[in-house]
């Protein structure tokens, strides 16, 4: 009965796990095909994009959107200040979001309820676009490389995310430290946050992916191309292949259109998030469950 | 001795005094300006910052420092947005050029200078240079209704648009220049059976247009529709300034038009065109006819020749502007833009911020200062023979030339023609002529709308109208034949019902002041 059973049961898992491999094959090919779409975009010539006849692979060979967009110096720095905002957020916000979190997930901590509903309220309510473009500006961070980084600390969602998980902590362990004369900045620093890598891998990654992708704030707040992060570069040099102004008298002999270029900047700006995702991915998988299920 | 040499010395003091007071008076006479912050269409162009190499160009050539960080144009809007944010920090750059109608709000908030007074007297150069006829429009649209002039409006004075036909397809089917409908449809025909490019297959296209029914004009200008790059425009009708589209003119247009795409003599795809691809189209050698801004055909011939490899020369001419029997074909002329310049009303608190402010804009209309188009040697320009001819468009190493094309003077055919002549090269002088002759050659087709100058507000609170959301939508429909063509009536008593009766009262009662 049993060794029956037993083989029902893995005919059946073996036709599941067959399914999901199939599924999940089928779920990348759709997620790769437009990535690779993009990639043959950029490698095309400007009649072949215009004619629209551009499938999987390049049509009229030609890396001269490429080379247009990697041989521009400026690119390049604005990499440079992408990944140091990146960087620099996603450190100074786990910091952050951690010391908030933390005593946020402690009942006996009197003003939860009253700091929980302030956290919430900005999750409801934004300010307008100009009184927040002024307030920044009045922070003296107009055309200043702290506009990338200060107004992306803190995200109410990824500090609810980090505080759920808190509460999951077992307070058994807290106690069995105080015992033993441990003090909260410790126990904070040294029980808590080493077991907690799983939420500050994936509330990081948030974040990351956030400052990374940044385009709003940028645009608003910086107008130095020196201080360009790689969005907004990319966006003004994508734009220069539009031609808005039908009328005027030029030479051109570029050999891309505002779309190669934009395929190109796609696939470029995506790389580092596609070498760093893998890293994390283990505890990101792990993380988005978290505070789901409360013991 | 001694007497000598202090008596030489003493020459030579006074020598030293005078010239030392001479250059005072020569520094004295030679204003100095401050810098001025010049917001202009930039699509994707280096910023000319201060310091740069186009800064220092224009602070040499007309003493003034003109510089703009980089803003991003997207269209307009994205500019309009950053330009609202500036506005809204009290930080305004001096001089912006404005369109989609954000001047009016900005003179009533009171963040534009009044020009009107200063015009003669600090820019004369713009004061001459613009008609008079256009300062009374602008004065007529006043929004505060005080007939003051706070914009600079940019002026062309000629045709800008028109429709040319490949002569040399012409040629290989035998058939003359058509001047009636009947013979410019014959002519469609021919260009599609016969396969004029030559690669076997039978992918040529007559004729067509881009996406929302633009680009196409001179189809619907042949039942004497105004329309101008695919917006239909106002004109008198039955003795009346009426929206062109809600004419009996449109739905015989339309019925002619939707024959065509019928037929197949209209682009299938001519509903779904970007610019890109419509011009692409073209650059593949596959389109008879293509309406456009003519003058720039050369890069339409170049991208034929570099598509066929340099085999084929593509010749073109004028299409005349054919009228449909009973009807007087025309295209539509706008000699006053809806965008051009203003000033910042904080100018006015420096006084030598305003002067420079005004200096710049009267140099721009001036042509002694006509080079400053060239920009600056070795980035947008090089000299060979002693002649100044621009690099080919290159956005990773150009500054963006502020004081440029368009809006910069006021175009006509002169200064369009001396434009291309400044790309003139050895490999592409036949475009050029070919270039000059399509300028030239339609100026009588023009004829000036009613509606010339008419302010955009006329639309405040229907913006729907204003971007003409249901007439694409209906013409769409009917062009590619999923309406018929009774739904064309429909389309007029929904147009007149969620606001067309208003605007319509709004525009003849602009209409009747201007007269």
């Amino acid at each position: 009965m049993n060794a029956k059973n037993r083989i029902r049961e893995s005919a059946g898992d073996h036709a599941f796990n067959l399914f999901v491999l199939v599924f999940l094959i089928l779920f990348g090919i759709v997620m790769a095909v437009p990535m690779i779409a993009e990639l043959a975009v950029s490698l095309s010539s400007k009649i072949a994009s215009q004619t629209s006849s551009i499938g999987l692979l390049p049509v009229d060979l030609t890396f001269a959107s490429w080379q247009f967009m990697l041989s521009n110096v400026s690119l390049w720095t604005s990499l440079g200040i992408s990944a140091a905002s990146t960087a620099l957020v996603v450190v100074i916000s786990l910091l952050i979001n951690a010391m908030m979190a933390y005593p946020l997930s402690k009942k006996h901590f009197a003003p939860v309820k009253a700091l929980m509903l302030i956290v919430v309220f900005t999750m409801i309510f934004k300010a307008p676009t100009i009184p927040y473009f002024l307030t920044l500006r009045g922070y003296g961070l107009y055309n200043n490389f702290w506009a990338m980084v200060i107004p992306q600390v803190i995200s109410a969602y990824n500090l609810l995310v980090m505080r759920s998980f808190f509460q999951t902590f077992p307070s058994e362990i807290e106690e069995a430290a105080e015992i033993d004369g441990c003090g909260k900045f410790r126990m904070f620093f040294q029980i808590v946050l080493p077991s907690s890598k799983a939420v500050i891998a994936t509330v990081g990654l948030f974040y990351g992916v956030g400052a990374w992708n940044q385009y709003a704030t940028p645009l608003m707040m910086i107008q130095d191309t020196a201080l360009f992060p790689l969005q907004l570069k990319i966006h003004q040099l994508v734009n220069a292949a539009s031609g808005d102004i039908a009328a005027a008298v030029k030479v051109s002999t570029a050999n891309y259109t505002n779309e190669t270029l934009g395929a190109a900047a796609v696939i470029f700006s995506m790389i580092p998030v596609l070498l760093i995702y893998p890293f994390v991915q283990k505890y990101f998988a792990k993380g988005a469950m978290l505070g789901s299920v409360k013991g | 001795m001694k007497k000598l040499s202090s008596r030489i010395l003493g020459l030579l003091l006074a020598l030293v005094m005078m010239t030392a007071g001479m250059s005072i008076a020569a520094a004295e006479s030679a204003e100095t300006y401050p810098d001025i912050e010049y917001w202009f269409t930039n699509e994707g162009f280096l910023p000319a910052e201060v310091g740069g190499a186009y800064y220092n160009l224009t602070k040499e050539t007309i003493g003034v420092g003109v510089y703009m960080p980089y803003v991003d144009w997207n269209g307009g809007q994205t500019y309009r947005e950053q330009l609202a944010l500036r506005v809204a920090a009290n930080d305004m750059p001096d001089i912006f050029i404005y369109n989609n109608g954000i001047e009016n709000s900005m003179i009533l908030d009171g963040v534009a200078l009044d020009l009107t007074d200063y015009l003669p007297e600090y820019m004369p150069h713009v004061w001459e240079a613009i008609p008079a006829s256009v300062w009374e429009t602008v004065k007529a649209n006043d929004p505060t209704g005080q007939g003051r002039i706070w914009t600079i409006p940019d002026v062309t004075t000629f045709t800008r648009h028109g429709a040319y036909i490949r002569t040399d397809w012409l040629e290989a089917v035998g058939k003359e220049m058509p001047k009636t409908q009947e013979e410019f449809v014959d002519v469609l025909r021919a260009f599609k059976e016969n396969d004029l490019n030559g690669n076997g297959a039978a992918d040529e296209i007559p004729t067509g247009g881009r996406m929302e029914a633009r680009w196409m004009d001179y189809l619907f200008a042949m039942y004497g529709v105004a329309m101008y790059e695919g917006y239909p425009e106002w004109d008198v009708y039955d003795g009346q300034i009426t929206y062109s589209a809600v004419t009996p003119n449109m739905k015989e247009a339309l019925k002619f038009v939707s024959d065509l795409y019928k037929e197949g003599l209209l682009d299938p795809e001519t509903l779904l065109n970007s610019a890109g691809d419509w011009s692409g189209k073209f650059d593949s050698n596959r389109i008879g006819v293509y309406y456009h801004i003519p003058w720039v055909a050369y890069q339409r011939l170049q991208g034929i020749y570099d598509f066929t490899g340099g085999a084929v020369k593509a010749q073109v001419a004028n299409l005349p502007q054919i009228s449909a029997e009973g009807y007087e074909g025309f295209i539509t002329v706008k000699p006053t833009g809806n965008s051009g310049k203003m000033v910042s009303a904080d100018v006015a608190k420096d006084e030598q911020l305003m002067k420079a402010a005004f200096r710049v804009l009267d140099c721009q209309y001036n042509m002694e200062y006509r080079d400053l188009e060239y920009g600056v040697e070795g980035m947008h320009h090089e000299v060979v023979d002693g002649k100044k001819v621009k690099l080919p468009e290159d956005k990773a190493t150009q500054e963006l030339l502020i004081l440029q094309t368009p809006g910069c003077q006021v175009e006509t055919v002169d200064v369009i023609s001396s434009r291309l002549e400044a790309i003139r090269t050895e490999e592409n002088s036949w475009q050029i002529d070919e270039s000059l002759a399509l300028l030239n050659g339609n100026q009588a087709d023009g004829k000036i709308i009613a509606a010339d100058g008419m302010p955009s507000s006329v639309y405040d609170g229907y913006e729907d109208i204003q971007n003409r959301t249901l007439y694409v939508e209906y013409i769409s429909k009917i062009i590619s034949g999923e309406y018929d063509l009774d739904k064309f009536d429909e389309f007029v008593d929904r147009w007149y019902s969620i606001g067309g009766t208003e605007v319509t009262e709004r525009v003849r009662e602009w209409y009747a002041g201007k007269q």
